[in-house]
């Protein structure tokens, strides 16, 4: 199993005995249509991701939040330069930490934020195409560093339990390979995420 | 000092926008083919750069040609030009086929080295992402080491007509002069860029006037510029490709790229003979370089123009 998601585990069940004796814990699970921009001509598709995220509320307003994000691999549309044909693409993975304030209004309805901290692995893999008497092939590095992660979204009850979410995402992370290239970048992430919480 | 103006690349656009308005008066030009003069056998050098008057920067532009076809550069492979005191990469695509090309400073008018060098990460450094990182080297190609030299004549300096002098027949002449300082071997062409108007429609196009000597004067018929289209365009030359490319280029720089990028390929729908034109005649001393020895065959060309703009007004009022 990976460092990442082992930390991950830990923070999770570092958090959970605490929430088993708080009067309101959330558990989130979020689909996401991903804008990945890393500066540049990088022209990124739009993308997927998953989100699972876990809100231990410390007062009525406001809760902890725990989470993890994981994208799909995301494409660059394909680019030609002088040296050929080349096509770029990232999967990252993101443990988030942070405060979750909320607001309700009558019932059924409430708006909520994110704001917090990430750590985050991406990989970046590079395909290269030449000519048909020098092919090119595939390369790909990988780096973890930190970043930020902010949204804003609305939520609205189904019953007592579960509620579905609508939440504007936008997530950074800064520094991606530095100190191992001259040409670092920081990656945004900004998606549209769907889900459905359950409250405990 | 400006930003990075590209006289040559200028002249191949002009010249290139005038072909295209031959074209599409129905003149007999094959444009299916955009590649300048070369031999259609062997292995073939071919760089051209200008340098237009008050202008410090030219436009580099290079290929090479194996049996008539472009060999593309690949993988980290890539033309350098350089001065001894700057240096530039020919990483965009020129505007004639399988051609390279890039803006470079000439501080002090000197000579003009090509080489083709690998450098898979400078190559790469317009991408967006950790190109010194992630990268695939297939390593140097066989052209790795082949070189030209590009001199540049002496510049173009345009005594007469005035700028705005104007014309109202075709059968009159325009007396180019210029000061005559070229060396023996040095060739002298006019380029020109007419833009008419009819008051409803317009028309562009470009022609190319060669001139025999390098004395400093050319008397020259305006009929070389003008036509009627109704009675066919037979004594006028318009420009091939490669010097239509080098004219847009040519505009492009002039006007800070403020030029439309199909100016020279609009459509002829005013009749010359009958519309108020401005004919921007471009002088365009040559000089030939030297290719490397591996090369069966080339053409480096580099040079210098200057440009006057003259005017015809058509005697009859289109209106």
């Amino acid at each position: 199993m990976p460092a990442f998601i082992q930390f991950f585990i830990i923070v999770l069940m570092t958090v959970m005995p605490v929430a088993v004796h708080a009067r309101e814990i959330q558990l989130d699970a979020s689909v996401l249509l991903t804008a990945m921009d890393a500066g540049g001509n990088d022209n990124f598709k739009s993308g997927k991701g998953l989100a699972l995220q876990y809100s231990y509320y410390l007062k009525q307003w406001l809760a902890a939040d725990v989470g993890l994000f994981v994208s799909d691999q995301t494409f660059t549309e394909s680019g030609r330069d002088v040296v050929g044909d080349y096509r770029a693409s990232i999967q990252s993975k993101s443990i988030l930490l942070g405060i979750k304030p909320r607001h309700k209004f009558s019932v059924p309805y409430e708006v909520y934020a994110r704001l917090g901290i990430q750590y985050w692995q991406t990989e970046l893999e590079v395909e290269e195409y030449f000519n048909e008497s020098v092919p090119g092939g595939k390369t790909s590095a990988t780096d973890t560093g930190t970043g930020y992660y902010a949204s804003l979204g609305g939520a609205h009850y189904i019953n007592d339990r579960v509620v579905v979410q609508l939440e504007l995402r936008h997530m950074m992370q800064l520094d991606v390979f530095e100190g191992e290239s001259d040409y670092p970048f920081d990656l945004r992430i900004n998606a549209l995420s769907f889900g459905f919480g359950y409250r405990f | 000092m400006k930003a990075a103006p590209t006289p040559v690349t200028r002249l191949f656009k002009v010249a290139a926008a005038i072909f295209f308005i031959y074209t599409s008066v129905g003149c007999d030009v094959d444009s299916s083919n955009n590649t300048p003069p070369v031999p259609t056998t062997g292995l073939v050098m071919y760089a051209e750069a200008n340098l237009h008057e008050s202008e410090e920067t030219a436009q580099i532009a290079a290929a090479v040609y194996r049996d008539g076809v472009p060999v593309g550069l690949i993988g980290g492979d890539v033309f350098e030009a350089r001065t001894t005191t700057q240096r530039v990469l020919l990483k965009d695509s020129g505007s004639y086929d399988g051609s390279y090309a890039a803006p470079l400073v000439i501080d002090v008018v000197q000579d003009v080295f090509l080489n083709v060098v690998h450098e898979p990460i400078e190559a790469r450094d317009d991408r967006w992402y950790p190109v010194d990182l992630l990268n695939i080297d297939p390593g140097p190609g066989e052209l790795v080491g082949k070189s030209a030299t590009v001199s540049f004549p002496p510049e173009v300096i345009i005594t007469s007509p005035a700028s705005g002098a104007i014309y109202n027949s075709p059968l009159d002449i325009v007396d180019l002069s210029w000061v005559a300082i070229g060396a023996a071997g040095d060739a002298m062409r006019v380029l020109s860029l007419v833009s008419c108007t009819d008051g409803l429609t317009r028309s562009s196009y470009g022609t190319v006037v060669d001139i025999v000597d390098d004395d400093g004067l050319e008397a020259i018929a305006l009929n070389n510029f003008i036509f009627d289209v109704n009675e066919g365009s037979a004594g006028i030359k318009f420009i091939s490709d490669a010097a239509q490319a080098l004219l847009q280029e040519l505009l492009d720089q002039l006007s800070a790229g403020n030029i439309d990028p199909d100016f020279v390929s609009k459509k002829v729908e005013a009749n010359p003979i009958s519309s108020d034109c401005e004919i921007r005649l471009f002088l365009q001393r040559q000089r030939k370089g030297v290719f490397d020895a591996s090369f069966d065959d080339g053409l480096v060309i580099g040079s210098r123009s200057a440009e006057v703009t003259v005017n015809y007004v058509s005697p009859t009022p289109f209106n």
